[in-house]
């Protein structure tokens, strides 16, 4: 196979591009001066190299951790706990929260065997133990498995030296964080209640 | 409240069936497995789009067919609306339109169309275990109130839920689900005590008027001091050792009953079957007026094949009761026009091979 069907097959294989489009895009890659496909070369082998998921919640950053968690302007006293990364989009969209993010990984369920050892909840307890959290506020969805969760970590951190919040209640139940409209989330996130200290 | 047209393609053994109804309903004869249950089955299916004998929706599709559709017109204060349901068998698809627009959630696709059904096998209400009981509060609870309905599903989901973590003999995941168990069984045991409060003397009267001497008594079985939340966490510390030990949740309106008595004892036992079919038939007339309360018009009566079971003077009295009132679309169904009582005088059409004609 020439090194031309090589990129051809590659490119083929992304999302979203089938093989003629594969095609008419090699074939303008080669029609451009040499320098901008090495250019584009180079960018891929830096993201491939350098680009890892953070350790506090997987989004993908080229830093030991990523902007949420790195950002000297937010403030470390203050921790939202969210189920998944999309959770983090939707606080960060339609709020005004500039605290630290933890993301769970998903929610208690039993029933398709996914316990609290399947969920981040160590490195949340070691967060907290570390000291400088002054305030942990639980965001999981509100839906039935997401109100246990939270109702878990309540748990979880009680005898803790941290004030435990949870979103005001009103939120629709059964929903899921990231379709409820902005407005109701700020509002929810601004009446947060305390449920333990 | 009634329904004015019925169309059903692809339907159990019905042939393309599209209908236009008499607001007064009609009686439907047919030799048996023509169709007629089957017809009343597509009546119904608008009311909680599932069959009323528990068929799943692709035993509803017509034998190696690619599925089913169910249109029903309903005519309500002076204007009309459809609800229809399309379901595909393979790739499994379900798919509930109101006027038009798609339902993604069922609270939101019931209560367009009401009705309440009564067949042969309901007899089980008076006869069969707690089980059936249940049921029947529950589809009578879920149609009256949408909150009901919420609650049940999310108590459903809970319990569930609740159970697997006492099977993986975790406590603290367990007590995790405590406070969803609280809330949603709290509604539902308030619902049910509230309904059946109103419900045992208008059950008493419905006996009687039925022609029945003896004194029945109807009372919810459970504990009723469920009904608040504050009384759950109490209550789920004292289960815990029975919970524990056989890895079920024993607390909660899952385990409790409706108990029908007459003259002091249990109708379930000490009844004749006569009284069984009268208590039945009072049930299913307090199912009616507790929807026709609840929506402001009058809910359609089904019943199918449900006059050979009585004696003549249970029927009669029944048609009588039936006349009383408010008017209401009823559809029955008999083998033969001399199986149905003589005072019931209802257009009548038959169902041949799949085929419903009218005169
Ligand atoms: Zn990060």
């Amino acid at each position: 196979m020439s090194v031309i069907e090589d990129l051809i097959t590659e490119l083929a294989r992304l999302p979203g591009i089938g093989r003629k489009t594969a095609q008419r895009l090699t074939y303008h890659l080669l029609r451009q001066p040499t320098d901008r496909a090495v250019h584009l070369a180079e960018g891929l082998q830096s993201v491939a190299e350098r680009v890892a998921p953070c350790p506090e919640w997987g989004t993908p950053t080229e830093h030991e951790r990523c902007g949420y968690c790195s950002d000297p302007k937010r403030d470390d006293g203050l921790l939202c706990v969210v189920e998944e990364p999309s959770g983090v989009e939707v606080v960060e969209r339609s709020t005004e929260f500039r605290g630290r993010y933890h993301v769970l990984g998903g929610h208690l369920s039993p029933l398709d065997g996914v316990g609290p050892d399947a969920l981040r909840l160590e490195p949340l307890v070691r967060r907290v133990q570390g000291g400088g959290v002054r305030e942990v506020i639980l965001a999981t969805n509100p839906s039935m498995e997401g109100e246990a969760t939270a109702t878990y970590i309540q748990q979880l951190l009680t005898g803790e030296r941290v004030k435990v919040t949870r979103l005001a209640r009103g939120l629709p139940m059964g929903g899921d964080l990231e379709y409820i409209d902005g407005v109701t989330l700020s509002h929810a996130l601004l009446a947060r209640e305390e449920v333990g200290r | 409240m009634w329904l004015e047209g019925l169309v059903a393609r692809g339907f159990r053994n019905l042939a393309p069936t599209e209908l236009t109804l008499p607001p007064e309903g009609i009686a439907l004869l047919g030799a048996n497995a023509q169709g007629k249950t089957n017809l009343l089955e597509a009546l119904y299916y608008s009311v909680l789009f599932r069959s009323f004998r528990g068929a799943t929706d692709s035993e509803l599709a017509r034998f190696d067919g690619p599925g089913f559709r169910v249109e029903s017109t309903v005519m309500r204060t002076g204007k009309t609306g459809t609800i229809a349901t399309e379901f595909r068998v393979a790739p499994k698809r379900k798919r509930i339109e109101v006027d038009g627009a798609e339902s993604s959630r069922l609270m939101e696709a019931m209560g367009h169309w009401v009705a309440v059904a009564f067949l042969p096998s309901d007899v089980v209400l008076a006869s069969g275990p707690g089980a059936e009981r249940r049921r029947y509060l529950d589809r009578l609870l879920c149609l009256a109130d949408s909150r009901y309905l919420t609650a049940l599903t999310r108590y459903r989901s809970v319990l569930s839920q609740r159970n697997a973590a006492l099977r993986h003999e975790r406590r603290d995941v367990v007590q995790a689900f405590d406070e969803a168990l609280a809330s949603a069984g709290a509604a539902i045991v308030s619902s049910r005590v509230r309904w059946a409060d109103t419900a045992t003397s208008m059950f008493a009267e419905e006996f009687a008027a039925l022609g029945e001497q003896e004194t029945v008594g109807l009372s919810y079985r459970g504990r009723a001091e469920l009904a608040a939340v504050d009384a759950w966490p109490g209550a789920i510390e004292e289960a815990w050792p029975a919970d524990s030990k056989r890895g079920v949740t024993t607390v909660g309106p899952h385990r409790d009953d409706l108990i029908l008595e007459i003259g002091g004892r249990a109708l379930r036992e000490y009844g004749s079957t006569g009284q069984q079919r009268s208590a039945v038939i009072a049930l299913k007339l307090l199912e009616l007026s507790t929807l026709s309360e609840a929506y402001g018009t009058e809910p359609a009566l089904v019943l199918d094949d449900v006059f050979a079971e009585l004696d003549t003077e249970r029927q009669n009295r029944l048609v009588t009761r039936l006349d009383e009132g408010a008017r209401r679309q009823v559809f029955v169904t008999a083998p033969r026009r001399d199986e149905l009582p003589e005072g019931l005088t209802l257009p009548v059409w038959n169902v041949k091979e799949g085929r419903v004609t009218c005169p």
